[in-house]
């Protein structure tokens, strides 16, 4: 058994860890309501704005506009696909980075074509920087604190190189919080569009349409919509993702201030055990000098 | 009593306003387009610049708002812009200094891209400054 100062070192040792994590966890837990509370105030723009798409699709059915274009023509194993990467900017936050980037390279593997990453926060960018693939390096980007401005610019570099076409699709892998546990990483196509997202049910033949008047120009107003609701989406994820961040940190601090707790019980336990034990032999040892001075003493 | 239509007005961060109004004068591609009641089924862009709206209590209302487009249909506007700001709200030294980086990087040679992005940065920051005038 160790001797009680090495267990009192190691006492100490865990208590100081533990002030750390249960520091980590009242700051993820006050950054993750703040962070959701900027998602619920994003919604009604969000659900309004894909309405007003649905219902533009629904009025004008054979649109045939850049951002709606599959590109039929190049086949699968030349075609371009560009993945914006939502990872944390730091650890300690479970598996959440991990999640993020396994999913990216299943993704990769399991998808014929080029593959170019847009890696957004430090952990991935560092974990994306020794693997043998094409990660845009002037995507400097931070997750903390998302802004809109950070969405887009961001959208503008990913539209930019679509309508350049640069790339042939875009996609956004990030972390999407179902409830307050379940937390899963999600691949969406940002672009080209596919219209059934927006209007999965089929008009029935019959139903009175409203005409609908288009200023300047169908194009024109898809033009200026498009890229906002992109925009729109990526400050979605980038709230979300970050949401889910503090989230995993969250319960992941939680659960190492739970077992540091155990530690410590285990270890005073132990601790006290040493302590009674080198009582209990310098009792023994007293006793055993007081009987042979006795001894002697006769 | 005087026609008014349901006017919902989203900026991405919140819901700005929603109401009746009787008039919703916005800046599109080609000037000024003023929305009455009863106005035929439209959608139609904004391009970044100052919106006045009349509330059903004849309050006129000036907001700078950046790119984005408005919807009516059957007498109920819905406005999405990403950003709608008050006059009040406008933080003028903020939008001065935007004003002032993006004209000298309009000074400077650039590419094509980065010159689009300053000059809708000097417009927005133009804009600004202009609807902060109105307190």
């Amino acid at each position: 058994m160790a001797n009680a100062r090495e267990i009192k070192s190691r006492i100490s040792s865990v208590q100081d860890t533990m002030k750390i994590t249960n520091a980590m966890y009242m700051i993820s837990s006050s950054k993750m309501k703040k962070a959701k509370k900027i998602l619920s105030d994003t919604e009604p723009y969000f659900y309004n704005m894909q309405g007003a798409i649905a219902r533009i699709l629904r009025h004008v059915p054979d649109i045939q506009h850049p951002f709606f274009s599959v590109r039929h023509l190049i086949p699968q194993e030349e075609r371009k696909i560009a993945t914006i990467v939502v990872t944390g900017d730091k650890g300690m936050a479970g598996a959440y980075n991990h999640n993020i980037t396994r999913m990216t390279e299943e993704f990769i593997a399991s998808t014929p074509g080029y593959h170019k990453l847009y890696v957004l926060g430090m952990v991935g960018r560092q974990y994306f920087g020794k693997k043998d693939v094409d990660m845009d390096g002037s995507f400097h980007y931070t997750v903390q604190k998302p802004t809109m401005h950070r969405a887009r610019l961001i959208s503008e570099e990913v539209v930019r190189s679509f309508l350049e076409r640069e790339v042939d699709e875009v996609h956004i892998i990030y972390t999407q919080m179902q409830n307050a546990v379940v937390m899963e990483p999600v691949n969406m196509q940002l672009l080209p569009l596919k219209k059934t997202n927006f209007s999965p049910l089929e008009v029935p033949v019959g139903v009175h349409q409203e005409e609908i008047e288009m200023f300047p120009s169908t194009d024109g107003v898809l033009d200026i919509m498009i890229p906002n609701y992109l925009t729109g989406v990526i400050y979605g994820c980038l709230v979300e993702a970050y949401a889910s961040e503090n989230n995993a940190r969250m319960t992941a601090m939680q659960s190492s201030t739970d077992s540091a707790k155990k530690m410590l019980q285990d270890l005073s336990i132990q601790y006290n055990r040493a302590r009674q034990a080198a009582i209990t032999q310098e009792i023994t040892e007293v006793c055993s000098g007081a009987k042979a001075q006795k001894r002697k003493g006769r | 009593m005087e026609s008014t239509f349901g006017l919902e007005i989203y900026a991405a961060n919140r819901q700005f306003f929603a109401g009746r109004a009787k008039s919703l004068i916005i800046p599109a591609e080609d000037g000024q387009k003023e929305f009455l009641a009863h106005h035929a089924n439209m959608i139609c862009a904004i391009v970044p610049g100052e919106m006045r709206f009349e509330d059903s209590e004849g309050n006129w209302l000036t907001v700078a708002v950046s790119s984005g487009f408005v919807e009516m249909i059957n007498n109920r506007a819905k406005l999405f812009c990403l950003t709608v700001e008050r006059p009040e709200e406008i933080d003028i030294r903020r939008a001065e200094e935007a004003r002032d980086r993006a004209e000298e990087q309009l000074r400077q040679k650039q590419s094509i891209v980065e010159y689009h992005r300053s000059q809708a940065a000097l417009a927005r920051a133009m804009i600004r400054l202009r609807v902060s005038k109105n307190i």
